[in-house]
């Protein structure tokens, strides 16, 4: 299956797929907060939880450089309709536009079309009023939009170069973001060690973040406890959006573009690959204390970001649409 | 439903002073009463959403930055009878070999010049003329003009009459496609009853004459690699260039995906560099090259020139095809067939005054207010003056231009475009429509049966440009067995 294909081409393409998986991420994450909100307990709590979805949905210092406080109604502003911030709903999933404008003559027509729709129609959503419902239809749609393009894809692409490519994109974008997510988590767990109902708060909300909610709960019936939690989202190979499943497929589809074989220009990458495998297949995480969790949680994005930049040196992807 | 249709003064396609539909229309006519007013509204409001969804756009530029616009359509069918189709279809290979001829002749033996046909000035005055950049060379098959567009109008005897040449790249060929496409989806049951000239096997000619334009020193044996080099998702044709590239199964490259080495071309793949043979590029001259042309191009590759002057790879259109199409030397066309084949012009020429004639100047200066003149350098639309459509300042202003650059302008007589029926808003009114036919060639030369209809939509405007305004129409050719149905 080695078959050449523009690096420009191959570089939009994985920059579709990232963009797509963030934008479905980032709503779902919002979609989560809106209704958690309603529960809290105090302002400040309240204004703690935005400042952390910031984090994880965009860059809390980015956010402050445009503005001066925190507010909820900016700042949700800001994560969905906002061209100020460079990770909002509306900009990834522009971003992904473009990227599929310029490689139409090799993606499904569904699938650009798919996206084109989403585009006309969110020059309504900027003009209807800003009230919760139409904020949530809108991240609704974003969902929705991305898991209709991942079916386009499955259904009707051939398994070839630009197939691969597409889900490298998607699944280090993934393990990124659960990466991302776990770290904010662990950070607050260990800030209140007051122990009890809050825990249980916590990883439900990541689990939910995460959509992991319904697998987890049929694995591990009605219990929260943060082991668990944390080996099922970090380890369980069957459940799809798990940091181990997602380099698995990183793995797979790389194997697949090359054939099977290890060349001289893809050396480096494959061997990095396989030194991810055995950090997660060695860790215990279940003995692990939040403060060792979260180095292992950073230090896995650091590598996810070497992995990124030796897959764009082997395959000369140049130019990408944005870099974080 | 055309019951208060006027045709007026002007050549109508479709239907007779006396309210009659003519005989090629007569069962389009039937079929469309058979529609009730809410189902036509419906259908057409379909069709436009069709082009919207599947993003067939164009970029509309204006000071506020690109706006996407999908060309408006309309569903009255521009019907071509057989004979009238075969004549234009002779007279466009007709001009094409002409016109072909001139551009291998003036960019080697000038034989034309010498021969006082056309004055040398006029060529070598004329700012697209390359010959310092590729006088002299030798192209694949002594073919420099790959796939033409050329706007035809008819007068209001109805005669076929060409009003512009394009030669460098023209634009379009994939809303023909997209016209019959949605016009099938949406107005089936107006298929019934026509027999019609498909459009199925055209890419596949494209594509093959684009593929037997090999350059000299190609790899011998080795299939060909063919691209199509086109500016980006932001050039207003973007939507052409996906589709040409797309059908034809070729690579969709930008300038800063190919590269120059050792006067080869390449293009940058996942696998290192990768040879390339032929290039349709959709840029113009001027930019294809920052060494040999305009140094600040972003969207060309360096080196270009040298690798296409030593053989090594073809593009096409030929480099320096503007001289050809402009609108001065579009008068010389009927003086070209004549030269080079011996032979009359199949379709003629707009009657066209050059202003660098004094008396000619005095007389357009006289008469401005019932001429169209134009910018020879201009296109789509855009520095024209129409005359019966203008007020007296404008018509001031078009006087101190051309007093000023008289060489810069060309005069025609306003010719009374020939209009069809369009449907919007719930009633069909006459609209000005032209014909841009499309002409491939390589070892043979092919007509794409019908061509992009295009029509003025503003009522009473003479401008069928997309970018002011215009629609398109499908165009039907009748096949043999439909022109007796008809």
């Amino acid at each position: 299956m080695v078959i050449n294909m523009l690096s420009r081409v191959a570089d939009s393409l994985y920059w579709m797929s990232r963009n797509i998986e963030r934008a479905e991420n980032n709503a779902r994450v919002l979609k989560v907060q809106l209704i958690h909100m309603l529960e809290a307990s105090s302002k400040d709590a309240l204004d703690k939880e935005w400042e952390e979805i910031l984090e994880v949905c965009a860059s809390t210092a980015d956010y402050y450089s445009f503005y001066e406080r925190m507010d909820r109604e900016t700042m949700i502003q800001y994560l969905t309709i906002s061209p100020l911030n460079v990770n909002s709903l509306m900009n990834t999933m522009n971003y992904a536009r473009e990227n599929a404008r310029a490689t139409r003559d090799i993606l499904p027509e569904e699938l650009w079309e798919v996206l084109n729709q989403f585009h006309l129609d969110q020059k309504d959503w900027q003009e209807l009023p800003n009230t919760r419902d139409h904020t949530q239809q809108y991240l609704n749609r974003v969902i929705q939009t991305s898991m209709t393009s991942q079916g386009v894809i499955e259904s009707s692409m051939s398994r070839g170069t630009p197939y691969s490519f597409i889900k490298i994109g998607k699944w280090l974008e993934r393990a990124e973001k659960m990466a991302r997510i776990l770290n904010v988590t662990c950070e607050k767990n260990r800030k209140e060690t007051g122990g009890g109902t809050h825990h249980y708060y916590h990883w439900l909300t990541a689990l939910h973040f995460l959509n992991g909610y319904d697998a987890y709960i049929k694995e591990h019936p009605p219990t929260m406890e943060p082991k668990n939690v944390l080996s099922f989202l970090i380890k369980e190979r069957n459940f799809p959006r798990s940091i181990q499943y997602c380099m698995d497929h990183v793995l797979e589809a790389v194997t697949n573009l090359e054939d099977g074989k290890v060349s001289h220009y893809s050396e480096n990458l494959f061997q990095m690959l396989e030194v991810i495998q055995n950090e997660i297949e060695e860790s215990s995480i279940e003995d692990m204390g939040m403060e060792e969790l979260m180095q292992f949680l950073d230090h896995f994005q650091d590598r996810c970001m070497t992995l990124s930049r030796m897959f764009s040196e082997t395959y000369y992807l140049i130019e990408p649409v944005r870099v974080k | 439903m055309l019951t208060n249709y006027k045709t007026g003064v002007y050549f109508d396609e479709m239907m007779k002073e006396d309210g009659q539909p003519k005989n090629h229309y007569q069962w389009f006519y039937q079929l469309v009463h058979q529609f009730n007013e809410r189902e036509l509204m419906n259908k057409h409001e379909t069709a436009q959403l069709n082009f919207l969804r599947q993003g067939i756009t164009f970029t509309v530029y204006s000071h506020t930055g690109g706006t996407e616009r999908t060309m408006p359509f309309d569903f009255v069918p521009i019907i071509i009878p057989r004979g009238d189709w075969e004549k234009i279809e002779k007279g466009m290979k007709q001009r094409m070999t002409a016109l072909n001829h001139f551009l291998d002749d003036i960019y080697h033996e000038q034989r034309i010049v010498e021969a006082g046909v056309i004055p040398r000035d006029l060529i070598e005055n004329n700012p697209y003329y390359y010959d310092k950049q590729i006088g002299g060379v030798r192209v694949p098959l002594n073919n420099h003009i790959f796939l033409a567009g050329v706007d035809l109008i008819r007068d209001e005897h109805g005669e076929y009459r060409v009003l512009e040449d394009n030669l460098r790249n023209p634009s379009g060929m994939s809303y023909v496609f997209q016209n019959r496409y949605v016009m099938r989806q949406v107005y089936p049951e107006l298929f019934n009853q026509h027999s019609i000239e498909t459009l199925e096997h055209q890419l596949s000619e494209l594509h093959q004459s684009l593929i037997t334009q090999v350059p000299l020193n190609a790899e011998p044996g080795k299939k060909p690699t063919a691209v199509l080099l086109t500016p980006g998702i932001y050039n207003s044709a973007y939507y052409d260039h996906v589709f040409l590239a797309q059908q034809m199964g070729i690579e969709l490259v930008e300038g800063r995906d190919l590269v120059v080495k050792d006067d080869m071309v390449y293009m940058k793949t996942t696998r290192g560099l990768q040879r390339v043979d032929i290039i349709y590029r959709r840029i113009d001259d001027d930019f294809l090259d920052p060494e040999a042309f305009r140094p600040d191009s972003m969207l060309g590759v360096s080196g270009l020139l040298r690798a296409y002057k030593k053989g090594n790879v073809s593009i096409l259109n030929g480099i320096g095809n503007g001289v050809a199409d402009d609108k001065a030397m579009y008068v010389y066309v009927p003086d070209m067939i004549r030269f080079y084949l011996d032979e009359d012009p199949i379709i003629p020429n707009v009657e066209t005054y050059f202003l660098s004639d004094p008396e000619r100047l005095d007389y357009v200066l006289e008469n401005i207010d019932q001429l169209v003149v134009k910018n020879v350098g201009a296109s789509g639309g855009y520095d024209m003056l129409i005359g019966p459509q203008s007020d007296e300042s404008e018509q001031e202003i078009f006087k101190k231009k051309i007093v000023e650059k008289p060489s810069q302008y060309i005069a025609q007589p306003t010719i009374k475009l020939s209009r069809a029926p369009a449907y919007q808003e719930g009633r069909f009114y006459p609209c000005h429509v032209d014909l841009r036919v499309f002409i491939m060639s390589g070892e043979q030369m092919n007509v794409l049966p019908g061509g992009l209809s295009r029509v003025a939509l503003k009522e009473g405007s003479l401008v069928v440009n997309s970018s002011q305004g215009g629609g398109g129409k499908d165009t039907w050719i009748l096949s043999e067995s439909g022109d007796q149905h008809a």
